[in-house]
């Protein structure tokens, strides 16, 4: 039997396809602010709005953990996750001066300013397909 | 206010609680009625509303809650005054007071209504579109699952780690809130209680247990403004609007506001800017006209006890305290909400009625009036109370605050 696909839930958030998944943001050429999602202009009040001096890139593979929580209960729909277990969600900061939000792969032994790596992890499935969001991963 | 100065000359409430069978409009006719005997005038002298926007229009009565006021003031009988209907999340209930307020004291208007009925009750708040292409709270919510308690409790956790709040410490907030809700008749839970109740309840968000998190509530409010030369022929106690002003986030803000995947922390930029930003434009107001100086001023505070962890920041945010001095503060009994040096959320605050979001910077306005008049009861604070100050919470960068007084 084949392996199912793996589809991003929203499209467009991350690389995709590939082994190495990267968060794709917007940065100002400018002022090098950085912002998720992408945005079409630089989020900094003193920045003339011009799309033209926003880019594209990839974030950094690594981060440091700024904090976490537990998500005891199953959030209500349209969010689905498939079958529901309590899961870790934290905020990481990037050295491109970004802070992070995403589901943490594990519920054990997190500690603030551990790094944490990008990867893509299922949230639920079809027949057809996995589907799968940004997660982030410690690393001990 | 400057130009004319704006006094609140009658407050009206629906009880907070679960009201399935009652439309959002509705409820705010009985809070209009209320508002109106309380200030011993007819409907029709009401000559400008603002009106407060449900967020969660898609759950809960579609156009009736974009048009809020339209609907209300079509439920109350039309008399043909401007309506405006604004969507301000948490901030709603003083955002339309400070429309209502702004349209006194400009002169055009000499009574206007603040309004606003909200059934938020249904636990975790969700999206309320299916759009994943421009809808950020869709986005957020799918990709991650964070709830609004998860975000709450992320940032106890940092602030634990850097502060050294213990789970004492955010089972305490309930504790003490909680002992003012018995006597407040719209409250939704009259009821005190102990540490040993708040601990034993359910973890939700780690380190936030049930008793922390405030529930999500139906409720509405009214509140009525003259000008200060007018109100007298309506009430023996008119409250003076010292200040009144909506806040929104500075850029650089530490802190990932809910709704959004992502901040861009810079240096010397504080987190809860849009509290910051509310409570700043406030004090200056009140200082550039009253010669108010605050915090120091300040009697009673309402401030929102979504949950625990807000409790500690607002206190930051409103005192303008050093790092764990809130908590400090809060185990010596000094916010005690009957007897502190300085009471807070004496009606028993978001924790002893659930928010009703639109609504609740009504109800705590309506708390402020009460104990400003004195007219609290059982729950009438033990200091006497000549400066009062109400501040919202600040959901997706919305926050508000207001400071009021007595005028007689």
């Amino acid at each position: 039997m084949n392996a199912k696909k793996k589809v991003p839930i929203i499209e467009g958030l991350f690389t995709w396809p590939t082994e190495d998944p990267r968060i794709i943001v917007s940065r100002c050429r400018k002022c090098g602010t950085v912002a998720f999602p992408k945005r079409p202009f630089c989020p900094s009040p003193d920045c003339e709005k011009v799309r033209e001096n926003v880019e594209e890139i990839e974030l950094s593979k690594r981060g440091t953990l700024w904090t976490y929580s537990y998500q005891i209960y199953p959030p209500p729909a349209p969010f689905k996750y498939e079958p529901f277990q309590p899961f870790a969600i934290g905020m990481v900061d990037f050295p491109e001066g970004i802070r992070m939000l995403g589901i943490i792969t594990r519920m054990e032994n997190l500690k603030l300013g551990m790094q944490m790596e990008t990867i893509v992890g299922k949230l639920y499935e079809d027949e057809e397909n996995e589907y799968i969001t940004w997660m982030w991963k410690p690393i001990d | 206010m400057k130009n004319r100065e704006v006094a609140i000359v009658g407050v009206g409430l629906h009880p907070w609680g679960v009201w399935p069978d009652k439309s959002q409009p509705e409820m705010a006719v009985e809070a209009i009625s209320n508002a109106l005997k309380d200030a011993k005038m007819s409907w029709r002298e009401i000559e400008f509303i603002g009106a407060g926007s449900p967020l969660w229009v898609a759950d809960r009565e579609g156009v009736n809650s974009c048009l809020s006021g339209t609907a209300i003031e079509a439920l109350m009988g039309g008399i043909g005054v401007p309506v405006i209907s604004t969507a301000n999340a948490c901030a709603t209930g003083q955002a339309v007071l400070s429309a209502a307020c702004l349209a006194v004291a400009s002169g055009e208007y000499d009574v206007a209504l603040a309004v606003s009925a909200d059934k938020s009750a249904g636990g975790f708040f969700r999206p309320q579109s299916q759009d994943d292409k421009f809808d950020l709270d869709y986005q957020r919510y799918v990709m991650t699952g964070e709830t609004n308690p998860a975000y709450w409790a992320m940032e106890m956790t940092r602030r634990m780690h850097d502060v050294g709040t213990t789970e004492d410490d955010l089972a305490l907030v309930k504790v003490v809130t909680s002992k003012a809700a018995p006597y407040n008749p719209y409250a939704r839970y009259k009821k005190a209680f102990t540490k040993e109740q708040v601990l034993n309840s359910a973890m939700v968000c780690d380190p936030l247990r049930l008793y922390e998190i405030c529930a999500t509530s139906d409720g509405a409010g009214a509140v009525i403004v003259t000008s200060l030369d007018k109100a007298k022929k309506y009430t023996d106690k008119p409250v003076l609007i010292e200040g009144v002003a909506v806040g929104t986030a500075s850029f650089g803000d530490q802190t990932i506001p809910l709704y959004n995947l992502s901040a861009f922390p810079r240096p010397g930029v504080p987190m809860l800017t849009e509290s910051r930003n509310s409570i700043a434009a406030v004090y200056k107001m009140a200082k550039a006209q009253y010669h108010r100086n605050c915090p120091e001023d300040i009697d009673i505070i309402e401030l929102p006890d979504n949950s625990s962890w807000h409790y500690f920041v607002y206190l930051d945010c409103i005192l303008d305290l050093e790092p764990g001095e809130a908590e400090k503060m809060l185990r010596r009994g000094d916010t005690d909400p009957v007897d502190g040096k300085i009471p807070v959320c004496p009606s028993g605050g978001l924790g002893g009625s659930g928010e009703a979001v639109a609504a609740q910077g009504l109800f705590q306005l309506y708390s402020c009036v009460k104990q400003l008049r004195e007219e609290a009861g059982e729950g009438q604070v033990k200091k006497d109370v000549k400066v009062a100050l109400a501040q919202t919470y600040g959901y997706a960068g919305n926050n508000a605050a207001c400071i009021m007084s007595r005028a007689w």
